[in-house]
């Protein structure tokens, strides 16, 4: 099949196209099963060397080519031409600034994760036989789900809070501090249940939901923030989850 | 600025699902009943202490324009009440989220199902005071009879701004408010908690109150002689507005239980705190970045909530006596010269 990519272009350096504008270009003998990722290749590599974007597993793993696709964000790298059709629009990310053509900074992004402290704390000493510290299956199931995050920043920047304030810490790294405070082995809740309690914490979260299915990894990301909220109601993450996410979703949208 | 705008254009070009489109019928829907609530706390303010005013306010809630604002009040309350009894039942069971959808398009779904009876009830109404050729107040006359509003909004934006200049002057502007400090916020967790609460306590409030000066009475039955007025066994002889409004708070039930009064001190106290912290919420949503804006946007809705929290409740505390009526009785005769 043909298709066509609408693609928001942005160059800083060059005039003429340091103000963001629309390129189109047109790809013929294109397979149904034709990744968008790889077509955006063809067109850089075919047509115009320039097309920048960021990429590197191209196999929805490292989380670099997230980019709003035919108006919602989704990895290049997942999403196959049949799912698209044959006009294909390609905008950047919103909300974080603008690099290039797709590439935006990460930076602020990154800072908001640091921010939760996303690394396992505990400073008890180790178990007596020396050996790992145990915890149960049902212990272990209650953060599956949040350690599947490729920190793509798919769900943050699909926000319309975090669009609206930068400074809200946003989803990604709220379903990161998930991962920590419900591990039963962490030692480190209450400090990030008080950064995420800080006003531009989980309080900008209004429960819209366009994180959710735009999260690539099929994480349920409204309610990985909705427990967050009532652990810090409730002043701890005891008893918060009863019920943990069970069989894995491939994708929620 | 930038960042409403950016909002605004980019919530129309993202392509999510139904629960964006919620949010914004309630955000906007929430903010057309804190504009209305308002008007309406300062207006009926005015039946204790400006009687003529309050027949005046009452005069221009009989005109086109309030009239089609009225539907579309009623329209927002129903569609916000529901939307928020949606959120906070999935904000309590976060696990349900997979029903979140359906829920949106039941809420719809309900709304509509509300108004349909609800509307054709409150045409009957419209059709019955239009149709009986009372005059009414002209559109000009309407509108300026707001211009006090605009001028008193104006002044408490200018008040709330300067407050902000002279704070960030004294105790200098904190630019760094991005996450990390490691102290949460008590006072946003118990607001969290309060929209919640607040919100479903407000339901059945503010749907007996629509009920019952909307559709069961009617806004044109206010000022009908000889009627009796809604909720008691009263009646308002003269068909002014002020005697409706004496003779709902006089009315009393076990022999002491000012009813009315006290089921208008709930639904204000109500309202106005969760309709400005709500307003805090949007605001401060769009001015993160500006210090003083931020700031001012907090002061703004602290201002309005003070204002129509002490006006209320003057009112509902306040005495109608005689001579107010009569007032009243007098303003209603001059209306129309
Ligand atoms: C009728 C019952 C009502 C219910 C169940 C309800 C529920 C809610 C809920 C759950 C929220 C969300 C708060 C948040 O996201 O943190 C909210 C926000 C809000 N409400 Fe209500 N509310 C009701 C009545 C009202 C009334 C009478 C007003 C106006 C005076 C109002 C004005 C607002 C505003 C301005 C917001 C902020 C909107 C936003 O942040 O997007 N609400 N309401
Ligand atoms: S939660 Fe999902 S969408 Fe958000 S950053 Fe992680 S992988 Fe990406
Ligand atoms: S390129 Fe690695 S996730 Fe798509």
């Amino acid at each position: 099949m043909d298709v066509t990519f609408r693609i928001r272009r942005f160059n800083p350096e060059i005039p003429g196209k340091n103000k963001p504008y629309w390129q189109e270009f047109h790809l013929t003998d294109v397979e149904e099963t034709d990744r968008v990722l790889e077509l955006m290749h063809r067109i850089k590599w075919e047509q115009d060397g320039t097309l920048t974007l960021r990429r590197a597993c191209a196999h929805g793993v490292c989380g670099s080519d997230a980019m709003r696709i035919n108006g919602v964000n989704r990895l290049a790298c997942k999403v196959l031409a049949r799912d698209v059709g044959n006009r294909i629009q390609v905008e950047p990310l919103i909300g974080l600034p603008v690099l290039k053509d797709l590439v935006v900074d990460m930076e602020p992004f990154f800072a908001n994760y640091r921010a939760v402290m996303p690394y396992f704390i505990n400073d008890s000493p180790v178990p007596a036989d020396g050996r790992e510290r145990r915890q149960s299956q049902e212990d272990r199931e209650k953060f599956d789900d949040t350690t599947k995050c490729i920190l793509c920043a798919a769900c943050t920047t699909s926000c319309p809070s975090y669009w609206a304030n930068g400074q809200y810490v946003g989803p990604a790294a709220i379903v990161q501090a998930h991962r920590f405070i419900f591990d039963s082995r962490d030692e480190g809740a209450q400090e990030r249940l008080e950064v995420l309690g800080e006003p531009n914490g989980v309080w900008r979260c209004r429960t819209i939901y366009n994180c959710t299915p735009a999260c690539p990894r099929g994480i349920q990301v409204t309610r990985a923030i909705g427990e967050v909220k009532l652990a810090i109601r409730s002043g701890s993450p005891e008893g918060i989850i009863e019920e943990s996410v069970g069989p894995v979703a491939s994708s929620n949208s | 600025m930038t960042s409403l705008v950016l909002t605004m254009t980019e919530l129309l070009r993202y392509r999510g699902a139904i629960g964006q489109w919620s949010w914004m019928l309630h955000r906007l829907s929430g903010l057309g009943v804190v504009l209305f609530l308002t008007l309406h706390v300062i207006d009926t303010s005015w039946a204790v202490f400006y009687p003529d005013l309050y027949v005046h306010a009452i005069a221009a809630y009989q005109s086109p324009l309030f009239t089609i604002g009225e539907f579309a009040l009623v329209a927002a309350v129903v569609y916000h009440a529901l939307n928020g009894i949606r959120v906070a039942v999935i904000d309590n069971r976060p696990r349900l989220w997979k029903y979140q959808q359906r829920a949106a398009y039941i809420v719809l779904g309900l709304t509509v199902l509300i108004l349909i009876p609800t509307f054709i009830l409150m045409f009957g109404h419209v059709l019955n005071f239009y149709g009986s050729g009372a005059p009414t107040l002209s559109l000009i006359e309407v509108l300026t009879a707001q211009a006090p509003f605009v001028a008193g909004f104006a002044v408490a934006i200018i008040a709330a701004i300067l407050f902000s200049l002279v704070f960030g002057l004294i105790a200098g502007n904190r630019k760094d408010v991005s996450v990390g400090k490691g102290t949460g916020s008590r006072l946003e967790r118990f607001w969290w908690s309060f929209m919640r609460v607040s919100g479903v306590l407000i339901v059945p409030l503010v749907f007996g109150h629509l009920a019952m000066v909307h559709l069961i009475q009617g806004v044109f039955d206010i000022t009908a002689a000889n009627f009796t007025v809604v909720g008691t066994d009263l009646v308002n002889q003269t068909g002014t507005a002020v005697e409706f409004v004496a003779q709902r708070w006089n009315y009393q039930i076990f022999g002491a239980v000012a009813i009315w009064r006290l089921y208008d001190i709930a639904l204000l106290s109500l309202a106005v705190i969760h309709g400005f912290n709500g307003l805090r919420y949007v605001l401060t949503d769009y001015t993160m970045s500006s210090p003083v804006l931020r700031r001012a946007s907090i002061y703004l809705c602290v201002i309005g909530a003070v204002i129509l929290l002490v006006l209320g409740a003057g009112a509902l505390l306040g005495t109608i006596d005689q001579s107010a009526i009569e007032i009243a009785t007098h303003a209603a005769e001059n209306l129309h010269r």
